[in-house]
């Protein structure tokens, strides 16, 4: 069975030495996550939005 | 069309997520050479293959828009480009941070890098090239060749370690054995979190391509429907309302 292989979260966040590589890649893998689900919902949402305004306008000539 | 199984994609990418990240993270003990940086492995390697399984996904894609001019695969070949895009630059990226300790270098124009950079490049110039066009069509055939000429490109990265002396090293060998220099414990995370990535990839694949349809059919009835529907839904909670304000 897989052990755990840092005996406290101060070790743990210290990575070995390495924590300023694998924080900095683990964000930046982070980031694309977020802006790859977020994205679409805006762009939906601005989608929706943009054509809800033109409805509008049209039903109101 | 999709709605009903998107619920269960995310689900299961959130439980893969987690499971890959505390495993990798966590529970694999560190590499006897690389020490605990090696564990930018786990993210680099599944974003790099994937940007490239993306890239021929696009190039299937783009064979059906000139051969049978199917609108369905323009639409989700669209999709793809922002996503390999951004995958590209994610595995390029954590591979020159994983390089500065390893290597000594965050860059070095090997063939692998070289070629994975142009992969990124191609990228882009797929996107700006659709941009390029009001023409709905005339994008679709125009960016379907450039894929087609760029899928050239796969093979390099992929046989690069093979035909040249580069810095970076090829595929390591996976082995079951438990006092191999890669056993099951090391590689297991590293396919959960390809699978993770996938899922991710999978679901902003999809989300991406319902937004195309939405654009590409807003005059259609069913569309209109969905708008004057969103309407009522967001008026009373005035959810939308401050957040574009802002954008604006």
């Amino acid at each position: 069975m897989p052990e755990l292989q840092f005996s406290s979260l101060g070790d743990f966040l210290e990575m070995g030495g390495y924590a300023l590589y694998v924080w900095s890649a683990y964000s930046i893998f982070a980031v694309f996550v977020a802006v790859n689900l977020i994205q679409p919902y805006r762009a939906r949402r601005k989608f929706m939005k943009q054509q809800r305004a033109r409805l509008e306008r049209e039903e109101q000539r | 069309m999709t709605g009903r199984f998107l619920p269960w994609l995310a689900g299961v990418t959130a439980v893969l997520l987690v499971t890959g990240l505390v495993w990798g993270l966590l529970l694999a003990p560190p590499d006897y050479q690389m020490g605990d940086n090696y564990r930018i492995i786990y993210i680099h390697v599944p974003t790099v293959v994937l940007a490239m399984n993306s890239y021929l996904l696009m190039a299937v894609l783009s064979a059906a828009v000139l051969i049978w001019k199917i609108k369905m695969a323009d639409i989700v070949a669209k999709a793809c480009a922002p996503i390999g895009a951004t995958l590209t630059a994610v595995g390029l990226a954590t591979g020159s941070i994983w390089g500065i300790p390893t290597w000594g270098t965050w860059w070095i124009w090997d063939a692998r890098l070289t070629s994975t950079l142009i992969l990124f490049f191609l990228y882009i110039g797929i996107i700006a090239l659709r941009s390029a066009y009001d023409s709905v069509d005339s994008a679709a055939r125009a960016s379907a060749v450039l894929v087609l000429v760029g899928v050239v490109n796969i093979p390099i990265i992929v046989y690069s370690v093979e035909w040249w002396n580069t810095l970076h090293q090829p595929a390591s060998e996976l082995s079951l054995r438990n006092t191999a220099a890669n056993p099951p414990e090391i590689w297991i995370p590293a396919f959960i979190m390809g699978f993770a990535v996938f899922g991710v990839f999978l679901l902003a694949l999809i989300l991406r391509s319902r937004n195309e349809i939405l654009v590409r059919e807003r005059r259609a009835q069913w569309v209109l429907d969905l708008i004057r529907r969103d309407h009522g839904e967001q008026e009373p909670a005035n959810g939308g309302l401050h957040v574009s304000g802002g954008k604006a």
